[in-house]
């Protein structure tokens, strides 16, 4: 095949099948120096895995750095790595590589999985953001993960804080089951403030990722792991992200493969709303929340409970929450409503304990929770 | 030829009576001092004869022994000089020994036989009173201080002559009346400056009356320093036995400037590159008052919290605790008072803007994490109120009426404080924030509105044991503030507002 025809898509029938051919796989799939595009690429010229390596052993691909971590490395030790890991290879063909992958332009050659075995009969919707959400985002995606979980769906993101940590932990606390795909080696827990929650979610779900156990997290290996998150999903949700932001490259993979793409709108004057209102704007679907996703996805929705409106709203309750339009000092709370600054006080502080109203900064604001139950207001 | 006079010590903030026996006998011309003397004190012993021989009088040119008593209690200070000349001069008889008796000299001379300015003045006074003593003899630029202390004639000198003259009867002291300062024109800082920030301006009420510690987070510029400087201006004033205290500390830390009674309370700001013995007290050979001692009866405000070096900050809970704060050193160890207000600032975040909502905030959460662990621990526990300051909007600021002035504050203050003395006589304590948890529960009296109130928050906001206790306390004082026998529910509700923008943030820092 000449270097400069086009790569096809998929994967070479029978790739990693067959014997010395898995150990290749893994082999090559254990290199940190070729990108999953030249893997890709570098399968469909030498046409099976073993012919590959023996490529790159020859020095017909790849570079130095590759060739001395072959002949310092043994399948063996590699095997006895990913066992401590309680990690396992998945090759085209598994039950843990998803056919999805192999719709990608550049499908991951081989995936590492710890957790669940991935059962294609899930449905899976990903819920993605910053890393840096408002508290609106963090109870929005906590909110969505909550809802896709009591409607029976697996909800997939990255293993980032913010509105990726915030949309498992809602799942995951409704008892539901998620998928994190990481961007750093599969025993890598990166950040180590989420370790608590990738053993929550390896208990009931499933890690997946496309690097060898010890690989670090880096920023530039973050995108390639974006595309892995939408081809594992039906339909990717978008709470908030900044003009160029990975978010915004999961959300172009997601309209690459033909899924559905759903966005939260933000104040147009938020930096973290600039990629979901552009995304609504190229004709994404404006989702206001829980409810609204599980509409468009013909779900029945278990999570419409949850919003029912509050009973027992004292007058003065219901005219403090209605006067918060944005946030505002207690006693600019109080000018607006005419009630007494010590009596605004108190009414904002019940509505707090009541999870309508959040302090912030020293002012006070609507929580996503009240936003959802005044419709109107 | 024997000569005695008395003399006093000055070690830590106390002053001690040392007598000061001079005994000139044969011998080759020497001076020997004997007694316990510190390092000033020896230093004296080449320092008095050029002094005397200046002020035209006779140096024995014999064996002079000087002791100083009693013999197991250390002497510092220079203040030493003067009491060790004039016993010279008694032992010799060019001072009638009768004149001299009653009397405490103090101070430390010059080579010209000038009686320089000395720290601990008031402190020497204070002893030379609870001694039953006559008068003082001191330096002039101190006399105003040991005028302070009632019953006790203060002689002010400027030089050896004088003190001679004084005890001859052959020359007249200056009037000490003259001399007495008066209050200072009260500093123009006053609370009605700080526009906005009424939940501020109200927080620092609260802290006056209760007489509890304060945090405050907020970015750059908000005006927690602004706000911390005011604390002062509305705290009562200091009683009389208060003033004593803290003039003693102001007085061997050389910060009186001529001033006789410290009439306001201190405000101590240091810097955040102090050092422990800076903040607390200490020294090598002087074991001088730190900061927060400085600050006793008054406000000590440590700006930028986090930068502070952290050692300095755990040993802060010692004075915290007690009221005062024990240097230990190889020569012995010393006790100076230190209750003080508390005020603490801190950014949100490392760059300062998180929760802003007009700039965002560039830090990563693992850094706003660090940070925020830095603040916690065991100096946040004795923090009952938490605060943040938003930075204000143009219109907020524009929109802002001119608040309540210092004194009218002040009043309320002091209503609300005469309150707790009046409940808490038999306790021993003084304000709400001294009060003991427990106790705290069982004197707060709360409504049962309040007490819903309070329960509904222990489920909601994840109040822990500590912070239960502590929105008792305050909502005690917001109830005393208000003149109300028992808490209410608007009283617990404020209370429950004082809190960080990370308290708040807790309840979402757990979900992501």
């Amino acid at each position: 095949m000449p270097a400069d025809a086009p790569v096809p898509a998929g994967l070479p029938e029978g790739l990693g099948r067959g014997p010395g051919e898995t150990d290749a796989l893994l082999l090559l799939r254990c290199l940190l120096g070729p990108t999953p595009r030249s893997l890709h690429a570098l399968v469909w010229s030498a046409g099976s895995a073993s012919r590959a390596l023996a490529r790159i052993r020859s020095g017909g691909a790849g570079s130095d750095n590759d060739r001395s971590f072959l002949t310092n490395t043994d399948v063996i030790a590699i095997r006895s790595g990913l066992d401590r890991a309680g990690a396992r290879l998945a090759a085209p063909g598994d039950p843990d590589y998803c056919p999805a992958f192999l719709r990608l332009a550049d499908p991951p050659i081989a995936v590492f999985v710890r957790g669940r075995v991935l059962d294609h009969g899930d449905d899976r919707v990903a819920v993605v953001g910053s890393r840096r959400p408002t508290n609106t985002g963090m109870e929005v995606a906590l909110d969505l993960g909550r809802g896709l979980a009591l409607a029976g769906v697996v909800t997939v993101s990255g293993g980032a804080v913010g509105i990726d940590a915030a949309a498992h932990r809602g799942a995951l606390d409704a008892g539901g089951v998620t998928v994190a795909v990481l961007g750093s080696g599969i025993d890598v827990a990166h950040p180590a403030r989420n370790r608590d929650l990738f053993q929550r979610i390896e208990a009931s779900g499933t890690l997946v990722s496309e690097y060898p156990p010890g690989t670090p997290a880096e920023p530039f290996r973050f995108p390639a792991r974006n595309r892995l998150i939408a081809a594992l999903s039906r339909g990717v949700v978008v709470v908030e992200g900044a003009a160029k932001s990975g978010t915004r490259i999961t959300a172009e993979h997601a309209v690459d493969l033909g899924l559905d793409v759903f966005a939260v709108p933000g104040p147009v004057t938020s930096p973290l709303a600039e990629t979901p209102l552009g995304l609504i704007r190229d004709g994404a679907t404006m989702i206001r929340g829980t409810a609204d996703l599980l509409e468009d996805l013909r779900l029945e929705g278990a999570a419409s409970g949850e919003r029912a409106l509050p009973r027992g709203l004292s007058a003065d309750e219901g005219k403090v929450l209605a006067s918060l339009a944005t946030s505002m000092l207690p006693s600019a709370v109080a000018a607006a409503t005419g009630i007494p600054v010590a009596d605004t006080l108190t009414v904002l502080i019940a509505l707090e304990i009541r999870g309508l109203v959040r302090g912030v900064g020293g002012r006070f604001e609507r929580t996503f929770k009240a936003a959802a139950t005044q419709p109107g207001a | 030829m024997y000569g005695r006079v008395i003399g006093v010590t000055v070690l830590g903030v106390g002053g001690h009576p040392v007598t000061v026996e001079a005994f000139v006998g044969r011998g080759l011309p020497s001076l020997t001092v004997t007694g316990l003397p510190g390092a000033a004190v020896q230093d004296a012993r080449d320092r008095i004869r050029p002094a005397v021989e200046h002020a035209e009088l006779e140096w024995p040119l014999r064996r002079v022994v000087v002791n100083l008593a009693p013999g197991n209690l250390r002497k510092e200070g220079a203040g030493l000089d003067l009491p060790i000349a004039v016993s010279v001069l008694v032992a010799t008889r060019q001072v009638p020994p009768k004149a001299a008796a009653g009397h405490v000299f103090y101070g430390e001379v010059s080579l010209k036989g000038e009686v320089l300015p000395t720290p601990g003045v008031i402190s020497v006074a204070i002893a030379a009173a609870r001694r039953g003593l006559r008068g003082v003899i001191v330096p002039v630029a101190n006399a105003v201080e040991a005028a302070q202390v009632a019953g006790l004639a203060v002689t002010g000198v400027a030089s050896i002559q004088e003190v001679v003259g004084f005890l001859r009867g052959t020359w007249r002291p200056p009037e000490i009346g003259t001399l007495v300062s008066q209050r200072v024109a009260a500093g123009s800082a006053d609370l009605s400056e700080v526009r906005g920030q009424d939940e501020a301006r109200r927080a620092l009420e609260v802290a006056a009356a209760g007489g509890h510690n304060l945090l405050m987070v907020g970015s750059p510029g908000a005006g927690k320093t602004m706000l911390a400087r005011r604390l002062p201006t509305i705290l009562p004033d200091l009683t009389r036995e208060e003033a004593l205290e803290a003039t003693q500390l102001h007085s061997v830390a050389e910060l009186l400037a001529g001033r006789g009674l410290l009439r306001e309370r201190p405000f101590r700001a240091p810097h955040h590159s102090v050092s422990t013995a800076g903040l607390l007290g200490g020294g090598s050979t002087v074991l001088r008052p730190g900061e927060a001692s400085l600050a006793h009866r008054g406000v000590l405000f440590l700006d930028e919290l986090t930068e502070f070096r952290r050692d300095a900050i755990e040993a802060l809970r010692q004075p915290l605790e007690d009221g005062r704060i024990v240097v230990t050193r190889a020569g012995g160890s010393v006790s100076f008072p230190a209750r003080f207000t508390l005020v603490a600032a801190a950014n949100p975040c490392p760059c300062g803007f998180s929760g802003d909502p007009q700039r965002s905030c560039r830090c990563r959460p693992d850094q706003v994490d660090r940070y925020r662990q830095k603040l916690s621990g065991p100096l946040l526990d004795r923090i009952d109120l938490r605060l943040t300051i938003p930075r204000l909007t143009k219109d907020e600021l524009l929109g802002a009426s001119a608040g309540e002035s210092s004194a009218v504050i002040r009043d309320r203050v002091i209503e609300a404080r005469d309150r707790q003395r009046r409940r808490y006589s038999a306790l021993g304590i003084t304000c709400n924030a001294h009060l003991p948890g427990p106790i705290a529960r069982r004197e707060a009296r709360l409504c049962p509105d309040a007490e819903r109130l309070l329960g509904r928050a222990v489920d909601h906001m994840a109040l822990t044991g500590r912070g239960f206790d502590r929105v008792i306390k305050v909502a005690r004082t917001v109830a005393d503030l208000a003149g109300a026998d028992r808490v209410s529910e608007h009283h617990v509700a404020e209370a429950l507002s004082y809190r960080t923008a990370f308290e708040q943030d807790q309840g979402l820092a757990r979900a992501g």
